[in-house]
């Protein structure tokens, strides 16, 4: 059975992103995704809302064309969505999540060409676009990050191959010549590739920062002065300002460039729990989403009166998020004490004026702080999304293996699953060295008849 | 010279274990099939242990018995101890070792190839394969007699140029006291310009056991109760026999320091050889040197026959001179007034690239022209005798003009076998291991009948009469899968030789691995739908644009028959399988256009 492939079918910006997902299993992960049951109505745009388990991510409009009504011919499903880095990034890896892998390059058109859904002429075209990628991928792991990342996993491949090999060759023992291993020694070395992998794994909603941008979102009570910090941060006047409270009534979006990092800024219109006009209450819909989007939050503060009832809601509010936030005390240039605020002191905060420009290094380099500390001690961070996923199952690989073992299964068992994490590290690499593990065993044990 | 006046299908060269398979396979296919061997008293002889089986080797003579070949009947025929390996272990790495008569083998073998009709079997030396039209015509022997021949299975053995070495002694010969097959050999790197490499393997020395103090040795019983390595024999009957016991002893100290002190005078490392021999089963001298801290080696005494004080001494090959043989003997437990009735030496001989064959090992030089065993870079009876199997298969369905016979990896260590040679190639004598199958979990020594008969009984290798027993047993496995509890009438004589118990046994090992099994089983679902893409006639995969320069030398090289395959060539990039892909429809669709026209 053909694997079920997804991709973003968009290039970046724009406000909407198309992602595509072809294969035999595509209603299903449709079905899992929208927790719908009945199978779409074929070739009709439909509004659903996607869920990353019971959360909602986002509502897209959704069209299923059937087999071999499609563009490759195959069961396809579009996903027309909010073109937020976030949102697009995170249905990919829900879309992974539950059974499809990233499409190679090119392997759409290639799905249709076979498929009979594309002339000559055009195939052309696409064994040029395979062809580039072809050179290109064979250059990525020697590229990407001057090759560490390569250098690392290889490392991870080593340990692992290591432990195989002691595996597969007490299986081919005739002799039985050689000490079992112990389970602890075998639980050891596999939480330890583990670790490794999750560490490089984990870096990755860091890594996909630099290459997608840091989605930063500025929520404060009207006028607490949020789109003056954007102006500030991005150096000229982007948002409406205006003492009017409630002036910024869509959402606006800022990219810019902090100590090297990409950052999106979106700052909010001011969130108010009694919206007066129509307009406002949508315009604060739009602040409680892109909150949720966001991977982090400035909160915005006047620090030259006191918190209010409101701010205080709008503060349960943000911590109930749990995503990293930073405390911005405004207005610096007008009081020296910051008013009080629960729990505050377990969030960094910055005392900033954007009238003279005071405090503001300080609280660019909070905002990237995270990401240098994301990083691997060597500074590795993962950031393309084929390489995560790689990851991610690798580590699901070893964690079954774990299981297995805890349950006391033959070492032919949990062997299936590291030969499984294994192969999962090579196609990361882009590897292809099959008798690695027989090299070691050949290398390192003495094999009877 | 005489030209025989009869016209034969195929010529098998060699009567090993890899050609007596090919001779039958063949002939039971309908071709009408010479055995070409050098003596009639050496055929299908064990050259080196007494064995048969072991890890995966076990599971290979399972398959072959499972698709009719005549190993395993014959294995349990000369059978003198058995002995199931790894029932510590999960299922997937049982495998069945049978120690065997060698002489009751051989000349069991030798009646099997008597009966067989439509083979003939003939002692000569074939000196000279005759090629017309660049395709094989027949085969000339060293009596200057010609054989006509559609296709020829050759199977060598060690006899190509065979060089042997004791020490620094160094004489001619394909066997101890066989001469080497040189006229052929010349033939193959001269005439027929096969890409030819040299390989080196080794045979321990033989002891006579009188003398022995078995005090001093562990006693390793038969089996009992025992486990016949074929499908076809009767379980009951068998185990009324009588066996014979192995013992174990080890290396010692003083071992170590004698070898130590003659290292020079090995014929490893003399100089004098320059095959590559394996790194797995190394001479004793190359366990001392390739692990100093190893200070003691297993070795286990295994009777050549029920008739014979002789043993074969495993772990203790070696190709140093007699005299510091016969002073390892007196080094180990036991065995201090024993004496050698055969020293034990190394022998270097020609093999051919496998990477020259196609899947059905037909070579891609010289069409018609088949290869099994050692002569494509591998070690031991077992993958000798699979491969036999497979080309004698091949053989036959070629003259027959009928597709070829082709094992995936997911279906048997055969297939796993000829896969990694023609697509890998060798840099060492190729030995299977478990670890070397990706669907280990499939591939297992007790459902190799299920995994395999049928193709046996679609080709006609195998009795008909076993046909009705064998789809009664499938149907039981599978109710006994889906329902374990169900009934089923133990002693059911209509199954035979397939039992109830081993249909239950097979159910269990089915569930302990079930979520693997699917798992296996959808990876081989997508290997077999790259493997159904063949790469049309007149098709050069190495001349697609856009392909990594090493991948072009690597297909060009391989000359992949299958998607499939080109994927499994080492180096070739997933981007480039996308791009044949591609090419290869844009090719089928050009071709298409062209006929319309």
């Amino acid at each position: 059975m053909q694997h079920t492939i997804c991709a973003l079918a968009t290039g970046a910006g724009g406000a909407v992103a198309l992602v595509r997902l072809s294969g035999p299993e595509s209603c299903r992960i449709l079905g899992e995704l929208t927790h719908l049951s009945a199978q779409p109505e074929p070739r009709r745009q439909t509004l659903c809302t996607i869920y990353d388990g019971t959360e909602p991510l986002d509502k897209a409009l959704v069209t299923y064309f059937k087999a071999p009504h499609s563009f490759t011919g195959e069961d396809v499903v579009e996903f027309a969505l909010h073109a937020s880095p976030y949102i697009k990034g995170r249905l990919l890896e829900l879309l992974c999540a539950h059974g499809a892998v990233m499409a190679k390059r090119g392997e759409f058109s290639q799905r249709a060409f076979l498929n009979g859904k594309m002339d000559l002429v055009e195939a052309q075209g696409l064994c040029d676009l395979i062809a580039s990628g072809n050179k290109a991928s064979h250059k990525l792991a020697m590229d990407s990050l001057d090759g560490k990342l390569s250098a690392r996993v290889s490392e991870i491949k080593k340990r692992l191959s290591e432990l195989l090999a002691q595996i597969e060759v007490r299986l081919d023992d005739v002799d039985e010549e050689m000490t079992p291993l112990s389970d602890e020694f075998v639980r050891g070395e596999i939480e330890a590739v583990l670790s490794h992998i999750k560490a490089l794994a984990d870096t990755f909603s860091v890594g996909k920062y630099i290459k997608d941008g840091l989605k930063t979102a500025i929520v404060g009570a009207p006028n607490s002065g949020k789109s003056s910090l954007l102006n500030a941060l991005v150096g000229f006047d982007r948002a409406i300002v205006s003492d009017q409270s409630g002036t910024t009534r869509d959402t606006v979006e800022e990219t810019l460039e902090i100590n090297g990092q990409k950052i999106i800024l979106t700052d909010t219109a001011g969130i108010r729990e009694h919206a007066l006009d129509p307009a406002e209450k949508e315009g604060m819909r739009r602040s409680h989403r892109a909150m949720e989007a966001a991977d982090l939050v400035l909160f915005v503060l006047d620090s030259s009166r006191p918190v209010t009832p409101e701010e205080k809601e709008l503060w349960q509010d943000i911590r109930r998020q749990n995503k990293r936030t930073l405390i911005v005390w405004n207005k610096a240039d007008l009081t020296a004490a910051a008013p009080d605020l629960e729990e505050a002191e377990s969030y960094a905060a910055a005392r900033v004026s954007c009238k003279t420009g005071e405090g503001l290094e300080a609280l660019k380099q909070l905002i990237t702080a995270d990401v240098t500390e994301a990083q691997t001690a060597d500074g590795l961070m993962i950031s393309n999304l084929r390489h995560y996923e790689a990851l991610l199952r690798a580590q699901t690989e070893l964690e079954s293996a774990l299981i297995r073992l805890e349950a006391q299964a033959g070492g032919e068992i949990y062997a299936e699953h590291l030969r499984g994490a294994l192969k999962y590290l090579q196609d990361l690499i882009g590897e292809v060295t099959p008798d690695d593990v027989l090299g070691i065993i050949f290398s390192k044990f003495c094999m009877g008849k | 010279m005489f030209v025989c006046e009869d016209k034969y299908d195929v010529v098998v060269i060699g009567g090993g274990h890899a050609g007596c398979e090919a001779a039958l396979a063949s002939a039971k296919l309908g071709a009408k099939t010479l055995l070409l061997t050098q003596s009639l008293d050496t055929v299908a002889q064990m050259s080196c242990n007494p064995s048969i089986g072991g890890i995966a080797k076990g599971q290979i003579v399972r398959e072959i018995d499972a698709l009719g070949g005549a190993m395993g009947r014959v294995t349990d025929h000369a059978a003198l101890h058995y002995h199931m390996l790894n029932t510590g272990k999960g299922p997937a790495v049982h495998s069945p070792r049978v120690q065997c008569d060698k002489k009751v083998y051989q000349f069991t073998f030798k009646h099997f190839l008597e009966l067989q009709p439509n083979l003939d079997i003939m002692q000569d030396e074939a000196v000279k394969i005759s090629v017309s039209d660049n395709a094989v015509d027949g085969v000339l022997t060293l009596r200057n007699t010609f054989y006509h021949a559609k296709t020829v299975v050759l199977t060598t053995g060690t006899f190509l140029a065979g060089t042997i070495h004791i020490g620094t002694e160094m004489f001619r010969g394909g066997r101890y006291n066989d001469m080497p097959s040189d006229g052929l050999a010349k033939n193959l790197r001269e005439d027929l310009k096969l890409n030819i490499l040299r390989f080196k393997t080794g045979t321990p020395m033989r002891i006579n056991a009188r003398g022995l103090d078995y005090s001093k040795f562990r006693l390793q019983p038969s089996d009992n109760p025992l486990q016949p390595i074929s499908h076809f024999t009767d379980a009951v009957q068998q185990s009324k026999r009588t066996f014979l016991s192995c013992y174990i002893t080890r290396t010692t100290l003083e071992t170590d320091k004698i070898l130590r002190a003659n290292f020079q005078r090995s014929a490893m490392y003399s100089g004098n050889i320059h095959g590559l021999g394996p790194r797995y089963c190394p001479s004793v001298e190359d366990k001392i040197k390739k692990f100093p801290d190893v200070t003691s080696h297993p070795l286990f005494l295994e009777p050549e026959g029920f008739h014979t004080e002789e043993y074969y001494i495993q772990g203790f090959s070696t190709s140093m001179p007699e005299d510091v043989q016969r002073a390892l003997i007196k080094s180990v437990p036991g065995m201090e007034k024993a004496s050698i009735t055969r020293p034990g030496y190394a022998i270097e001989y020609d093999f051919s690239d496998p990477r020259d064959l196609f899947p059905s090992l037909e070579s891609k030089r010289i069409p018609g022209l088949f290869m099994a065993g050692q002569i494509n870079g591998t070690t031991g009876y077992e993958e000798a005798g699979g491969q036999g199997l497979m080309a004698g298969i091949n053989a036959a369905l070629k003259t027959q003009a009928k597709e070829s016979f082709v094992l995936r990896r997911d279906e048997a260590y055969i297939g796993v076998l000829i896969d990694d040679l023609i697509n890998k190639g060798v840099n060492e004598p190729y030995r299977m291991f478990t670890s070397r199958a990706e669907y280990r979990i499939l591939l297992r020594n007790d459902n190799a009948d299920l995994r395999l008969t049928p193709h046996a009984f679609r080709l006609g290798l195998l009795d008909e009469k076993y046909k009705a027993p064998f789809e009664k047993y499938q149907a039981l496995c599978q109710r006994l899968i889906e329902h374990p509890a169900a009934q089923a009438d133990e002693n059911e004589t209509e199954l035979f030789p397939w039992t109830v118990q081993k249909a239950r046994t097979h159910a269990d090992i089915y569930h302990k691995y079930a979520g693997y099994y699917e798992r296996n089983k959808k990876d081989a679902q997508r290997l077999a739908e790259m493997d159904s893409v063949k790469i049309p006639e007149g098709f050069d995969p190495s001349s697609v644009r856009g392909l990594l320069f090493e991948s072009a030398q690597k297909l060009a090289e391989v000359k992949p028959q299958t998607l499939g395959q080109a994927g499994r060539i080492p180096g070739v990039t997933p981007a480039d399988l996308q791009l044949l892909a591609v090419h290869i429809e844009r090719f089928r669709r050009l071709k298409n256009a062209k006929a319309a026209h």
